[in-house]
């Protein structure tokens, strides 16, 4: 099992560009015009949304402990 | 609320399938999340001179920045090609205004258009989609409508929603970074485009002119990279001396490069554009794609409506498969083949095409293009380049 993860955003540097909601296979990211949303139960650890997001403002936390 | 047809999404394809359907006397409504249609753009906002007559798009000096004349590739060593035409080829357009008129267009076709109205989910009443739910300045909306159309860019929230697989591995996304800023130094009648595997890999820089010393500067890269576009990017202009201190905006977004949806339609949903991944694998062009999509979506969603048998939309996935889908299958095949050259290998093609037949390489016969490179002794010589080559014959 991969380790689970939350991911966070660092607001300072999200343009809500949606890239990272339309990479994640999972629906787990939301960005309306005004926020970036992130829904931990859909979420499958995978880091897509990480690597794909263009200025680096997404990152992941570990989720242990507090399963 | 009720309609014939809701549109989510007022980016290319969006509008031009509301003011199709409009126009043919049904009730549309085109909804943005944006509070402004257009902006913040995501995009160089080149595009090729023909759709305007094609999709019926007027040519308006308020939306066209300035026209171009052809482009110029460099390699990673410095060897430049230039492909120049007599006539003006493409735009470069203000897509802040290009988006709002087509959502104007749209709305003086007959639809009815929203903006700041968000798409939060499909309603489902007995396992059918009847319509959507979304939010308007806080307020919640129903909106029931015969079809749903899903043009809601790379998000494609809604398209997943209603269960159409617009899943596409990592790799065939690009992330893209892109300042439009002020810039000297290239001739700005030419769109110039950079490559190079340290440069960015997989994709390439672009510099898309706007005024004579204004333009888009921007790269796309594979979006499993570890590094970021903006790391590419920043780290070109350094390398390339050029002050990145005039920076007039920064434009953020991710292009979906291949992984085409295979099902368009599924019952009364349909998807276009971005959502539905139709963008040039090579260039990450997806304007003329979108709009041609939303040409042949609005095509079926008519006779659809006229007929009133919702079956006939399942001929927008055959017809665009048989059109543009091949098309664009042929180009993923090149993409994924320029994606194994080598620096050396870009370095020798465009050394060897700045020295063919120009006339056939802007004529964009890349049949002809291989061969001319195939008959070159730099390419003889490589079994490699060889085999790379063939397998696009
Ligand atoms: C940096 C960059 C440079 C590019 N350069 C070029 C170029 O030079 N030439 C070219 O042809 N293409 C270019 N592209 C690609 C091009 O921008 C897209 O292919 C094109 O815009 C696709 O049109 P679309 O209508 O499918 O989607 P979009 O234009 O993305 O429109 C989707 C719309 O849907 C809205 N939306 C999304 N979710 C919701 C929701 N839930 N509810 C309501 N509204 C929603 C969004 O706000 C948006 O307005 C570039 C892309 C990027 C990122
Ligand atoms: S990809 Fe990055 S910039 Fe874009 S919405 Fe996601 S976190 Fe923000
Ligand atoms: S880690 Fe994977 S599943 Fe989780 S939000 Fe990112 S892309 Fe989505």
């Amino acid at each position: 099992m991969p380790e689970k993860i939350r991911i966070i955003v660092n607001e300072d540097r999200c343009y809500l560009c949606g890239g990272c909601a339309g990479v994640c296979p999972a629906l787990a990211i939301r960005v309306s015009s005004s926020k970036w949303e992130f829904f931990q139960d859909k979420c499958i650890s995978c880091r897509i949304c990480i690597n794909a997001c263009p200025v680096g403002a997404l990152s992941a936390e570990p989720l242990e402990g507090e399963l | 609320m009720r309609y014939d047809v809701v549109v989510v999404g007022s980016g290319i394809a969006g509008p031009i399938v509301a003011r199709n359907v409009a126009k043919e006397g049904y009730s549309v409504l085109l909804i943005d999340k944006k509070p402004a249609i257009g902006a913040p753009k995501q995009c160089a906002e080149g595009i090729n001179i023909k759709v305007f007559e094609k999709y019926d798009i007027p040519y308006d000096r308020r939306f066209i920045n300035r026209e171009i004349y052809g482009a110029k590739l460099y390699s990673p060593s410095g060897y430049e090609l230039e492909i120049r035409y007599k006539d003006v080829s493409g735009v470069i357009l203000e897509r802040k205004v290009f988006d709002k008129m087509l959502a104007f267009y749209a709305a003086r076709a007959g639809a009815d258009v929203l903006a700041r109205t968000e798409a939060l989910d499909v309603i489902r009443e007995n396992g059918a989609i009847k319509g959507i739910k979304a939010k308007h300045e806080g307020e919640l909306l129903e909106i029931y409508a015969d079809v749903i159309v899903a043009a809601d860019g790379v998000e494609s929230t809604i398209a997943r929603k209603a269960g159409i697989n617009t899943y596409a591995p990592p790799h065939e996304f690009d992330s893209a970074y892109e300042y439009e800023m002020l810039i000297e130094g290239f001739d700005p009648d030419m769109i110039h485009l950079w490559f190079g595997n340290e440069i960015a890999p997989r994709g390439y820089v672009w510099v898309f002119p706007k005024d004579e010393d204004r333009a888009n500067v921007g790269i796309g890269i594979n979006s499993d990279n570890p590094r970021t576009a903006k790391y590419y990017l920043d780290k070109w202009l350094e390398e390339n001396k050029v002050p990145a201190k005039k920076l007039l905006e920064i434009n953020v977004g991710v292009v979906p490069v291949g992984g085409f949806v295979k099902e368009l339609a599924k019952d009364n949903v349909v998807v276009v554009g971005d959502a539905a991944r139709q963008v040039n694998p090579i260039h990450g062009g997806g304007m003329a794609e979108a709009m041609e999509a939303g040409t042949i979506a609005s095509k079926w969603i008519v006779k659809a409506l006229e007929e009133e048998n919702l079956e006939l939309l399942k001929n927008y996935t055959r017809e665009w498969w048989e059109k543009d889908g091949k098309r664009l299958e042929r180009v993923l095949k090149i993409r994924k083949a320029v994606e194994k050259l080598t620096d050396e290998d870009l370095d020798v093609f465009i050394q060897v095409l700045s020295g063919a037949d120009a006339e056939k390489i802007a004529g964009g016969d890349y049949l002809e293009v291989i061969k001319a490179l195939l008959k070159h002794p730099k390419v003889l010589m490589s079994k490699r380049r060889m085999a790379l080559l063939k397998e696009l014959l």
